[in-house]
């Protein structure tokens, strides 16, 4: 058996790259079966081995299935034999012998070429299995991606591969896909692509076919309690804290709540400034009679009235960072500080890591470093003595810095805070306040309505305690008349049921 | 029984209307103070931090409008006016309401028909006029009812001190009175007259602190007890007065006062000063301030000087040089007919409107630079060297006759005579003694 292998492998290999085609084609389909040995028994997990493993392989076997027929017929043109003639002078007489399976020779070859198939199809199944995974994303194209890849690992969606959100279902999206991918490794190479890679991303899967095959909108209801604590940037980190009642709920019209947006039977859409999604020019909202009531951008009119560039609004428009997710750097402390990395005891670690996270680094590398140096700096310098006997708290906060930085500190890519903002909620009058706000008026002059307490009741703002409105308060108090309209608010919206 | 039933009920309706009026201009003040807070967090804060916050003086107390009103605007559930005026802040603050009103400050804003206002329209253009002129004057706040507080934009932001308002009320207390803080400290440094009050035409800012009294608030603003409610000089401070002490702020016989006139003698403001109505009382009241800190005949010995030099002033340059530039305006001698397209207008201008203020307010509070060499040196460099050349240029006989008349004065005369006998005459004191008159003059 093993003679007639070694009898085609040597008839094969009349010319030159007929022997490199078969040396690369075996050793290749040896190594291939050895690196998967390897993983599955779980020595191999280095998330570049896939590159090897599934598509340097693959590549290589094939390239050496070409290059052993193209070696038969140079071999033919050289000679000048007949493929009868070569055939007959490369392998014995018995094995052209005609039986009733064709000869032997036929018969090895098409034996081999149906286990290069199962080879070929189970390489390609695994090497689209591999590219479909977040690994193969994150880190393939590692400069441009990296940014991407560290944010997404520390988000919610952590567990969801790349592909379910970027890349569609069926033939379609995968061949537009691959096609995107081929100039994507064009311009990578050849450094084409822009830094930041600009957002948004206008070929991104439609919500309702991604995210809502987790999250569908009659899963939005009732409220959602929110205590939001914030570290004073004093020299004890004062806590305060902000507590809302979201009212997340999906309804519809007048008891619609903040995913009334995108409720089955409500539609909304607009056009923004250069097609941006930051500031609005109109916004449109379907009418029971299928009419749209329109609201205008006083700050903007007469710009842009068509609606070639409207955009449905669907779950992105204000979850535009679900995944990649860039943190404010104050609020980031907060949670670091919450989170107890931070340790409060360190009088001025607010103001102080707030300076050292927003110094202007160049380069990771300095970011790290400099982080550390500012603040074991400053504490070696202004108390000595806490600098030794709180010396784990401040290693601690180090630590904690770095990794803030690393997250969300990319200046090789041009993305340093704020690059990428969030649409969430309203901060600096983003986000909610795009279309909520005075100046987006119907023609009747009215305007969306704005007013705090319409997604949110308040039970704190920047208050001493978490439930401040709901505590009784002095009659000096300079909030009492706030607090008042805000429990008063809290209790009729349904909040404390 | 029908009539118990149809009363009870027209009582209980009262009650429920009564309980509803009470509570609901207090639901919108909430409303207010929980949206302000996130979209305008420092606005907030300050209202928060001042003494209207602990008296539960809220955005309604100045903001409420009445239907009606020009500029009054629905707002998330509150009718209001972006525009608080006198009138507003007048409902608690009634005396200093009545006090400013009829001030000169309050007359700002009138100041269209004055050169100043045509100077800036015509040499400089509107954008200017706005911007500048009236930054300080105060503009004449127009109606636009496409805006969304109904303020039209050229007219609004503005917080001058005369502003016009639509409710026919002059002025505006945050020109003074910074909002939404409205600190006392804050009004009572100098600072807060420095918006307007400095510059080449009145630099009062720069002779306060050139003079000993700036010097000394300066080295000691933090013993100047400037958040006390009561501020009595002399009793709650003493290290140094500031613009308010002298011209607003209580003495231990006067209470404080918000018409900054009423301790000015002199108009030093004018072309040619003159001295103001009631005048004698008011140098007493401005007296009774200095009484604080110096003695009777230290007063009277500087309302001599400063007497004396506002003579010297008016005698020596102001009345020949409006004489001289009435009688080229009156012999229609000017090549150019707007007012200020020559150049012997734009000469006399500065003369007086910037040279002679700067050297009458050095001198009233104490500035010796200004007094002199941003005073006295430039009008004499002006009179002799700009103004009196640019009167001769004409080359008409009448002119030249008065031109003449005026350098024979012997207050002028020395431009002719030799260096040696003018050095003579100062050592012997003679020269001195051709100006001793001034003093003593009424």
């Amino acid at each position: 058996m093993t003679g007639r292998f070694t009898n085609l492998l040597r008839g094969l290999s009349a010319h030159w790259l007929g022997k490199l085609g078969v040396a690369l084609v075996t050793s290749s389909f040896l190594l291939f079966i050895f690196l998967e040995i390897l993983r599955l028994l779980g020595l191999l997990n280095n998330a570049y081995a896939g590159l090897v493993t599934y598509m340097t392989l693959p590549l290589l076997f094939v390239l050496g299935l070409i290059m052993i027929p193209l070696g038969w017929w140079l071999t033919l043109k050289r000679t000048g034999l007949s493929s009868r003639q070569l055939l007959e002078r490369r392998f014995p007489a018995r094995e052209l012998e005609a039986n009733i399976y064709g000869s032997g020779v036929v018969g090895t070859i098409l034996l081999l070429t149906v286990l290069n198939l199962i080879f070929l199809g189970g390489g390609s199944a695994r090497m689209l299995h591999f590219m479909d995974g977040a690994e193969f994303c994150g880190t393939a194209c590692h400069s441009v991606m990296n940014p991407e890849w560290v944010t997404y690992q520390a988000s919610p969606h952590a567990n969801v591969d790349c592909v379910e959100c970027h890349v569609g279902e069926g033939a379609g999206a995968l061949i537009n896909a691959k096609l995107n991918g081929l100039w994507q490794v064009v311009s990578a190479t050849f450094d084409l692509y822009e830094r930041p890679i600009p957002t948004p991303v206008h070929q991104l899967r439609p919500a309702r076919e991604t995210c809502e095959k987790c999250h569908w909108p009659e899963k939005f209801y009732g409220n959602r309690l929110k205590v939001i604590p914030h570290f004073v940037a004093d020299e004890s980190n004062t806590a305060t804290y902000s507590t809302l009642n979201l009212k997340v709920g999906s309804g519809s019209g007048e008891s619609g709540a903040i995913h009334w947006h995108v409720a089955e039977e409500n539609a909304v859409r607009y056009a923004s400034v250069d097609d941006e999604r930051e500031e609005m020019i109109w916004v449109e909202w379907l009418q029971e009679d299928g009419n749209w009531h329109r609201y205008e951008n006083r700050r903007r009119l007469g710009e842009v009235s068509g609606h070639e560039d409207a955009r449905v609004l669907d779950c992105v428009d204000c979850h535009n960072r679900a995944t990649h997710i860039y943190e404010d750097p104050e609020a980031g402390l907060d949670k670091r500080f919450a989170a107890g990395e931070l340790d409060r005891d360190l009088p001025w670690l607010k103001r102080e890591a707030l300076g050292a996270i927003l110094s202007g680094w160049s380069s990771e590398e300095a970011a790290q470093q400099g982080v550390a140096n500012a603040l074991t700096g400053f504490y070696r310098a202004e108390y000595p003595e806490l600098a030794i006997s709180k010396m784990a708290s401040i290693d601690r906060a180090v630590e904690s810095l770095q990794g803030m930085v690393a997250r969300n500190l990319h200046p090789g890519m041009n993305i340093t805070w704020g690059t990428y903002k969030s649409h969430l909620g309203h901060k600096a009058d983003s986000g909610c306040f795009r279309c909520h706000n005075e100046n987006m008026v119907d023609e009747a002059g009215q305007a969306i309505r704005y007013d705090c307490t319409l997604c949110h009741s308040i039970l704190a703002q920047d208050s001493s305690e978490p439930f401040r409105y709901l505590m009784p308060l002095d009659e000096k108090d300079p909030e009492r008349e706030q607090a008042e309209y805000l429990r008063r608010e809290f209790l009729e919206s349904g909040g404390g049921e | 029984m029908n009539k118990v039933l149809v009363l009870g009920s027209l009582l209980l309706m009262f009650l429920v209307a009564l309980a509803g009026a009470a509570t609901d201009p207090e639901s919108v003040e909430g409303k207010c103070l929980t949206c302000h807070k996130e979209k305008s967090p420092g606005l907030y804060k300050q209202w928060y931090a001042s003494e209207h916050a602990r008296h539960n003086v809220t955005c309604m107390d100045c903001h409420q409008a009445e239907r009606g009103d020009a500029d009054a605007y629905d707002h998330e559930g509150g009718l209001i006016a972006t525009l608080v005026t006198p009138k507003d802040c007048g409902r608690c603050h009634e005396k200093e309401m009545l006090e400013v009103d009829a001030s000169h400050h309050s007359t700002a804003g009138q100041i269209l028909e004055s050169n100043d206002a045509y100077l800036a329209h015509a040499a400089g253009g509107f954008q200017a006029a706005i911007m500048g002129c009236e930054s300080c004057h105060g503009s004449k706040v127009l109606i636009d009812e496409n805006m969304p507080n109904k303020l039209d934009k050229t007219t609004w932001p503005n917080s001058g001190i005369g502003r016009l308002n639509p409710d026919g009320s002059k002025g505006s207390c945050n020109a003074c009175h910074t909002r939404h803080a409205f600190d006392k400290a804050q009004a009572r440094r100098p600072e807060s007259c420095s918006k307007c009050h400095l510059g080449p035409d009145h630099p009062q800012k720069e002779v306060y602190e050139e003079s000993k009294h700036g010097n000394a608030y300066y080295t000691h603003i933090d013993d100047m007890n400037l958040d006390a409610d009561r501020w009595v000089v002399g009793e709650d401070y003493y290290e140094a007065p500031t613009c308010a002490t002298c011209h607003m702020s209580a003495t231990n016989k006067q209470t404080i006062t918000h018409d900054v006139g009423d301790r000015l003698s002199w108009n030093l403001r004018a072309p040619v000063s003159k001295k103001m109505k009631d005048w004698e009382a008011k140098r007493e009241a401005m007296e009774d301030v200095c009484l604080a800190c110096h003695g009777q005949t230290f007063v009277d010995g500087h309302y001599y000087q400063l007497d004396g030099l506002v003579h010297l002033y008016n005698e020596k340059f102001a009345k020949p040089a409006k004489a001289i530039i009435g009688k080229v305006k009156e012999l229609g001698l000017l090549e150019n007919p707007a007012a200020f397209s020559n150049t012997i207008e734009w000469e006399y201008w500065e003369l007086w409107h910037h040279e002679g203020r700067r050297a009458r307010h050095g001198a009233a509070m104490m500035g010796p630079d200004y007094t002199w060499w941003h005073g006295f040196y430039d009008i004499a460099h002006n009179f002799y060297f700009k103004f009196l050349p640019e009167a001769r240029h004409y080359d008409n006989p009448e002119v030249n006759a008065m031109v003449d008349e005026v350098l024979a004065d012997p207050m002028h005369s020395w431009l002719g005579r030799p260096t040696g006998d003018i050095k003579a005459d100062i050592e012997s004191g003679k020269m001195p003694d051709d100006y001793r008159k001034l003093f003593n003059m009424e």
